[in-house]
């Protein structure tokens, strides 16, 4: 080694080394830089995944940067022959070529273009091999071999990202290794390719930017990390494809062990000098970052417990990988390299490197500040800050650059860059910023904390919701059926482990939902045929899209506003989809009357109800729930009901259980009025009360219905008694005109059993076999006639409007209780033996659209 | 409709406007030229009294003003020491108050740095100062509803 403390990376001849290309290959990944930073801050807006920005990072800026440079210093310090300048500027265009390829294929969802773009980068990665491979047997001084080593193995790395990258990228992988081929690519190109590059750098581009020579041992310590390195990235890829969480931690640790061993001999550098500098800070920052995240990955999923959260943990580290790392890596690198560059002679590198420090205290403040911001768990506008942090730190970098580099790449001179007016930044500047964004951050994160609004926003007027589900690389329903100019809601919950977002070609897009995460995704009125897909690269190619479809048809055939879906539950409404988080079933079980007197207060509401799985609706409903209370009592009872309207508009109430003259009791309110309806029960039956407002229709499809029970003298008690009453389900706003023309022409969207679709199949109502259960119906309509039957069972005893019909004894049995509208009555039955006992209602039509539900019989207590 | 809480906003909102663009303008607009141009003298005296009129103007006029008006105003709002921890309104306007506090008190240490000529200090605190203003007003906006 000769006297100068400096480590050449290149010889300080007045010519600039390697010529006007390698010039051209730096703008190239600073142009990178800059289409990236613009991305990551325009992508909504041009509607471009942000998978784009990353890439253009990644893929575009890094990667120009690490195959130029890491062949640069191959050939300058290992003293190696210099490949052939065409070929270079010829694998150098190619490369950008298939990156724009890939960009383009997975923005476009063409999949042959992204195939060829990534099948283009393995030829890349692995002639890059090739030739490293091929320097090092001709490398004159071995004492960098190490340099070529690493090199090779990061080449390596990045051929197999590429593979699984393609894989992704054209839907080629099945949903189950979809994930594990997801988290093997982000490993083998952020740990691998990116890492052993940076890290077979360091350990000359360290002490070149401290200013001293590089250490005795360093060779050797370098030898020594890098199979620690390559077997910690194997266990961690292997574990990752073999969904071994153990074998991921070990791989894992193993990993951030290497990183400790090439740590060494760079730590050691700063026992002889601190850093100074912008390239030093920016780079150790870089490592820091590198070790934090291989940190929290790893103790993530210690904690996690299970490999089904890789996905998640992997989502959060990889903002600190790329921000916090490569960014800045490649930043503080070029910080370092580029007046090498461009500059010809020790005043030129001079004013370039103060040109490109410009404001460099700020700009790594920015950026370090933004990796937790953009990292971290927290509410809105705190990550958007931190990508904004990152985007202005890294940008002015790209713009400071550029502004050097373009006029040396055009006219081959570096422009006069005009010493700064004050040679130091004032003084107390930077403290002032950092002190300044600090408590900025600070206020706006408390300011952030919590939500003021109800978690779950409701949807404003009338709309169409229909629930879809994430799961497996698939949204279900796949295909949407509505007449024109419905406004259509998608209600979108991800059950994968995979993060995933549904976008509409129209531009509408949820945020990106973890699993067990929902959003609303209100599409407005839908008047054409439309897309919507995950806009995770590689997911719509694996098949996560959805159609939504209008024709008038569906507005015809009386089943309209239905949402297509799989075969097999062949039905309108989605019975299987999981009730909204909360949702308690409405009490089927009759409760025994009590006293002789019945007072009850009955306020109408208009309410948020669930009607069918996980769809809410707006119901007008009597005493908040639709169907009204239950009202239980014996012949001669006295009912005195007051009714008080809480609501909007003018309702009344016709109890069918009470016989007086209609005039006054059952005339019509306005909201905030009361009034008391008295009457003796003289009669029994299982009766109906309804709104007594015109257009009953409507107001009893709306919700406003409910029973009376009045026990025949002498009934005998039983082991089960329960109260079912059935009606039509219309969707839809309570008043919009379309839903008031669908209930005049009795064109419903499900049959419901106590006002929920389906609400007994996910909450079974149970019995004991052998034991009697009774159960009473009333039919509330509005329009059509129910056929009462349960699945495996018969019938001993059929009481239908106030006659027993059959009795305990009767040598027949009875099969269905029919009744047409405001019928009611009750069946009893014993089950034979424990199972599970669907009942319907036997229109067949009404029981696969929603009037369903499940008898869980189990055996009676010895 | 404007009423006497029409005029109590515009005070608030005024007193904000001097406040902050008066940092701004002296910052941006009357620095660089001031620093450029004035020999060292002149250039220490004209800043000494720039300075000492605001921070007259700050603690005579300013500061009286936006706390009687933020007062009446939350007063008018039915802000309760409770509402102040519930998320939303109240959050953030009590991180609003934190972070105007912390502006004046950079503000003052700016003045007190000043005195004991410590530029290197005084600037920092002045520059702490106005990008926490800045963060007032953006605090200040999210309070404005829809």
């Amino acid at each position: 080694m000769d006297e100068t403390p400096r480590t050449d990376l290149a010889p300080p001849t007045a010519a600039r080394p390697r010529g006007p290309l390698f010039v051209w290959a730096n703008a190239v990944v600073l142009g990178w830089l800059a289409v990236a930073v613009v991305l990551s801050a325009a992508h909504q807006v041009l509607g471009l995944p942000g998978w784009v920005a990353l890439h253009a990072l990644l893929l575009g800026a890094v990667t120009n940067a690490i195959l130029i440079w890491s062949e640069h210093f191959v050939v300058t310090l290992c003293r190696a022959p210099a490949p052939l300048a065409r070929r270079v500027a010829a694998g150098l265009t190619a490369l950008n070529l298939f990156v724009v390829t890939v960009l383009a294929g997975v923005t476009t969802n063409v999949s042959v273009m992204t195939g060829a773009g990534a099948a283009g980068i393995c030829v890349i990665a692995a002639v890059h091999t090739v030739f490293l491979v091929r320097t090092y047997r001709k490398a004159l001084q071995r004492r960098f071999g190490h340099l070529i080593c690493f090199y090779a193995s990061a080449s390596v790395a990045l051929l197999a990202g590429a593979v699984t990258g393609a894989a992704l990228g054209t839907g080629a992988a099945t949903p189950i290794w979809y994930s594990r081929l997801w988290g093997a690519h982000v490993h083998l190109t952020l740990l691998g390719w990116v890492g052993f590059a940076v890290l077979g750098t360091l350990f000359t581009l360290w002490p070149t930017t401290l200013g001293i020579r590089i250490a005795d041992g360093t060779a050797s310590l370098a030898r020594r990390a890098l199979p620690v390195l390559a077997v910690g990235l194997v266990l961690t890829v292997g574990g990752i494809l073999a969904a071994s969480r153990w074998l991921t931690l070990a791989g894992l640790v193993c990993y951030a062990a290497g990183v400790g061993v090439a740590m060494i001999p760079l730590v050691r550098a700063l026992g002889t000098r601190r850093p100074r500098g912008p390239a030093a800070w920016m780079l150790a920052a870089a490592i820091g970052w590198l070790g934090v995240a291989v940190l929290i990955e790893g103790v993530r999923l210690l904690l996690a417990g299970s490999i089904d959260a890789l996905p998640d943990v992997v989502g959060a580290v990889v903002p600190v990988f790329v921000l916090g790392f490569t960014v800045q890596v490649l930043v503080g690198a070029l910080t370092q390299l580029l007046p090498v560059v461009l500059g010809r002679g020790p005043a030129e590198h001079k004013s370039l490197s103060a040109s490109l420090a410009r404001g460099w205290q700020v700009r790594i403040l920015l950026t370090n500040l933004a990796v937790p911001l953009v990292a971290g768990d927290w509410p809105r506008p705190l990550p958007q800050i931190g990508w904004a942090f990152g985007a202005l730190g890294v940008g002015t970098f790209a713009v400071l650059a550029l502004r050097a580099a373009i006029p040396v790449a055009l006219r081959g001179a570096a422009t006069t860059v005009q010493a700064p007016d004050r040679p130091s930044p004032s003084s107390g500047t930077t403290t002032g910023i950092a002190a300044g964004l600090a408590v900025v951050v600070l206020a706006v994160a408390l300011a952030a904390t919590g939500t003021a609004e109800a978690p779950s926003t409701p949807v404003s007027g009338a709309a169409h919701t229909v629930e879809v589900t994430m799961s497996a690389m698939r949204l279900r329903p796949s295909t949407v059926d509505i007449p024109p100019g419905t406004r259509l809601v998608l209600r979108v919950t991800n059950q994968d482990s995979m993060p995933h977002d549904l976008r509409a070609d129209s531009g509408q897009r949820t945020p990106r939902l973890r699993q067990g995460e929902t959003a609303l995704l209100d599409l407005g009125e839908i008047q054409g045929d439309h897309q919507a897909w995950c806009d995770v690269a590689g997911h719509r190619a694996a098949g996560m899209t959805m159609t939504i479809r209008t024709s008038p048809a569906a507005a015809d055939t009386g089943r309209d506003h239905r949402a297509g879906h799989d075969p097999g539950t062949g039905a309108g409404l989605d019975l299987g989809a999981t009730p909204s988080p909360g949702w308690t079933p409405h009490d089927a079980r009759l409760a025994p009357p009590a006293g002789t007197l019945h007072r009850v207060e009955l306020h109408v509401t208009e309410q948020d109800v669930e009607v069918a799985p996980g769809v809410r609706e707006r119901r007008w409903t009597f005493g908040r729930t639709a169907p009204g209370p239950a009202l239980h009592g014996r012949v001669g009872d006295r009912f005195e009901i007051t009714l008080v309207n809480d609501a909007t508009m003018g309702h009344g109430i016709d109890f069918h259980a009470g016989a007086l003259a209609p005039d006054q009791p059952m005339r019509t309110i306005g909201p905030g009025e009361r009034l008391v309806y008295r009457f003796t029960a003289h009669r029994a039956g299982a009766w109906l009360y309804h709104c007594s407002t015109m257009p009953m229709s409507q107001h009893i499809a709306n919700g406003m219905y409910g029973a009376v029970v009045i026990d025949p003298p002498g009934l005998p008690a039983v082991d089960h008694e329960y109260l079912l009453v059935s009606s039509q389900l219309y969707l839809g706003g309570p008043d919009s005109d379309q839903h008031v023309a669908k209930i005049h022409t009795g064109r419903p969207d499900g049959w419901v059993f106590n006002g929920m679709a389906a609400q007994y199949d996910h909450a079974p109502l149970t019995a004991r076999s052998g034991r009697r259960v009774r159960i009473w119906l009333v039919n509330a309509g509005p329009g059509d006639a129910t056929a009462f039957h349960v699945v495996g069972a018969q019938f001993d005893t059929l009481y239908k409007e106030g006659t027993w019909l059959l009795r305990p004894g009767d040598p027949g049995g009875a099969q269905v209780l029919d009744l047409a509208p405001a019928q009611g009555g009750f069946v009893e039955l014993s089950f034979p033996e424990p199972g599970h006992y669907p009942f319907v209602d036997h229109d067949m039509r009404h029981a696969e659209n929603g009037a369903h539900g499940r008898f869980t019989v189990t055996e009676p207590p010895q | 409709m404007i009423d006497i809480w029409t005029i109590v906003r515009f005070l608030h909102v005024l007193g904000a406007i001097i406040w902050v663009g008066g940092q701004l303008t002296i910052t941006v607009v009357v620095l660089p030229p001031v620093r450029r141009l004035l020999g060292l003298a002149e250039r220490t005296e004209v800043l000494r009294t720039v300075g000492k009129r605001f921070a007259l103007i700050t603690a005579a006029l300013f500061l009286p003003t936006q706390i009687t008006t933020g007062v009446l105003l939350a007063w008018r709002n039915g802000v309760t020491w409770a509402a102040l921890a519930e998320p939303g309104y109240g959050r953030v306007l009590a991180a609003k108050l934190i972070l105007f506090t912390l502006v004046m008190a950079a503000a003052t240490v700016h003045g007190i740095a000043q005195a004991k000529h410590r530029p290197a200090a005084a600037r920092a605190a002045s520059i702490t100062a106005l990008v926490g203003s800045l963060g007032v007003i953006l605090l200040a906006t999210g309070l404005v509803e829809r």
